[in-house]
């Protein structure tokens, strides 16, 4: 009896959470069917935006791969035992934690060329790579936080064993602290991963072809309000189904987490 | 004419080193940029109230047990953090606004300015976050405080007045805190409805001026100080209101 009114809220919030996921995706089609003529103009619409969306995944994932890189990098770096090292890279971390990701878009966007030449071929550097650094700086502040306060969080004995043992202190990073980090900085991540795929929107302001600038190239061009209401919260539920679920795990690893 | 001699100073010191500031000795555009970081600092000033105030509001309803008042507001919250705010602002601004303006009969009718939405969109994403941050404090109050609270007759609000939103709001400080250095990171997408904050004066000074880096030294330098600001009042108003003995 109490395990099953224990158990009953649960079950119904769960259940709003699943209605919750679809109901933007279905809202759009219920539209779509009621209104013929607008349901035929976005069924025109939804490759353009699809590849506007594709854009959107590349820029993320790659901002996100260069981000952790470099993050992971700096985070140990942040604790190497020489100053020199460590104060510039507690710089880097704690200029770029705290400034908007519009800012160093357009930084990244505004300041590197068009174009690099490498022994005298003409690469083009396009908008969208401008974007990735952009958000892959911020990213790679983020990460470089975490990292740190993982290894900071893994017992000082732990680092004495590991010494005892006869590790190295980078032998001992490398195979003792690093593989515990991975698990505990593994929520922390799925965050900053969520908040950068929602940062690649702001690539719009710079002229890169996603989701957001497909949407008011469509709307523009159909001139049709019900149209722009539609093709809006079709950018809506697009980068819901991809942060929402993103969301739900993160919450679920912290709680076996933290139980464990 | 002091004010002039240091401006003059600045100019030829960072000339010499190569960093073009020459556009602060002339009148007009030293004014956009000036006036940029005063709408910056406005709409932080302004903001953190506003989302404290609906993220209390929202955090009432999410924890009020009755589902008419948090099922709502539970979808407000996880559409807000699940979507990018610049596409809630670009949403509120094209479809939102037209819809006043119609109802009011024309754009020039429509009293919304794009700061409005700026503030509405802004404080409304930050004050969802702020929400989730108060729930969790208000769920880690101790039922048995809460029991103790209702035993000595208090009421359901009373309770929430006096017992949990104080003790959930000390518990939830820190990820408050941390929303707020969000918040003044999130009032750079005014830009996108051309509110003229900082970012929008910049591009406004170095599209004539080519001093891209120049200007974003000083960006970063501002964005950094003002969080900076941010984080100790933060950290200070977490050591005043700390509870002796109650363990945080």
């Amino acid at each position: 009896m109490t395990t099953a009114t224990l158990l009953e809220p649960r079950k119904r919030s769960d259940l709003l959470r699943t209605v919750g996921f679809v109901a933007l995706p279905l809202v759009i089609l219920v539209w779509s069917f009621i209104d013929l003529t607008l349901g035929r103009e976005l069924v025109e619409w939804i490759p353009y935006l699809a590849s506007g969306f594709a854009m959107n995944i590349v820029i993320s994932l790659s901002a996100m791969a260069l981000g952790t890189m470099v993050g992971a990098i700096f985070g140990i770096l942040e604790l190497a035992p020489y100053r020199l090292v460590r104060y510039p890279v507690v710089a880097y971390v704690q200029i770029f934690r705290n400034a908007p990701h519009l800012v160093l878009i357009f930084a990244t966007t505004y300041i590197f060329p068009f174009e690099i030449v490498i022994f005298g071929n003409y690469l083009p550097f396009p908008d969208w790579v401008k974007a990735v650094i952009g958000l892959a700086i911020p990213a790679s502040a983020y990460v470089a936080e975490i990292t740190r306060g993982a290894i900071l969080s893994i017992a000082t004995a732990q680092w004495e064993a590991a010494k005892g043992l006869g590790f190295s202190r980078g032998q001992a990073m490398r195979w003792i602290i690093l593989p515990q980090c991975l698990r505990r900085s593994l929520p922390p991540w799925m965050n900053v991963a969520a908040s950068i795929t929602m940062g690649t929107a702001l690539a719009s302001l710079v002229g890169v072809h996603e989701l957001l600038h497909a949407a008011t190239d469509a709307s523009t061009a159909v001139r049709r309000l019900d149209f722009t209401i539609i093709a809006y919260l079709v950018v809506m539920a697009a980068f819901f189904m991809l942060c929402y679920p993103i969301a739900r795990l993160t919450r679920r690893l912290e709680r076996r987490f933290n139980a464990a | 004419m002091q004010d002039m001699n240091l401006t003059d100073l600045f100019v030829s010191l960072t000339d010499k080193v190569g960093l073009n500031y020459q556009f602060l000795a002339t009148g007009y555009e030293a004014q956009i940029w000036r006036d940029g970081f005063v709408t910056t600092l406005y709409l932080v000033v302004l903001l953190i109230p506003v989302s404290l105030i609906f993220g209390l509001l929202f955090a009432a309803c999410l924890t009020s047990g009755r589902l008419w008042l948090s099922a709502p507001v539970r979808a407000f919250v996880e559409i807000t953090r699940n979507t990018p705010t610049l596409v809630q602002l670009m949403f509120s601004f094209l479809v939102l606004n037209t819809f006043v303006s119609n109802l009011v009969g024309g754009a020039q009718n429509n009293p919304l300015t794009p700061f409005f939405w700026v503030v509405a969109v802004v404080g409304l994403h930050i004050a969802a976050l702020h929400a989730e941050a108060i729930r969790a404090g208000i769920e880690a109050v101790p039922a048995s405080t809460v029991e103790a609270a209702r035993g000595i007759g208090f009421n359901q609000l009373q309770i929430l007045r006096y017992v949990e939103v104080p003790l959930a709001f000390r518990a939830s400080l820190p990820a408050i805190v941390n929303n707020l250095i969000n918040l003044v990171k999130l009032t750079t997408v005014g830009n996108a409805i051309a509110v003229s904050e900082i970012t929008y004066a910049s591009i406004m000074v170095w599209t004539q001026r080519d001093n891209v880096v120049e200007l974003m030294i000083v960006i970063l330098a501002f964005f950094s100080l003002i969080n900076l600001i941010v984080a100790r009042v933060g950290l200070w108003v977490e050591r005043k209101l700390a509870v002796p003995g109650y363990g945080l």
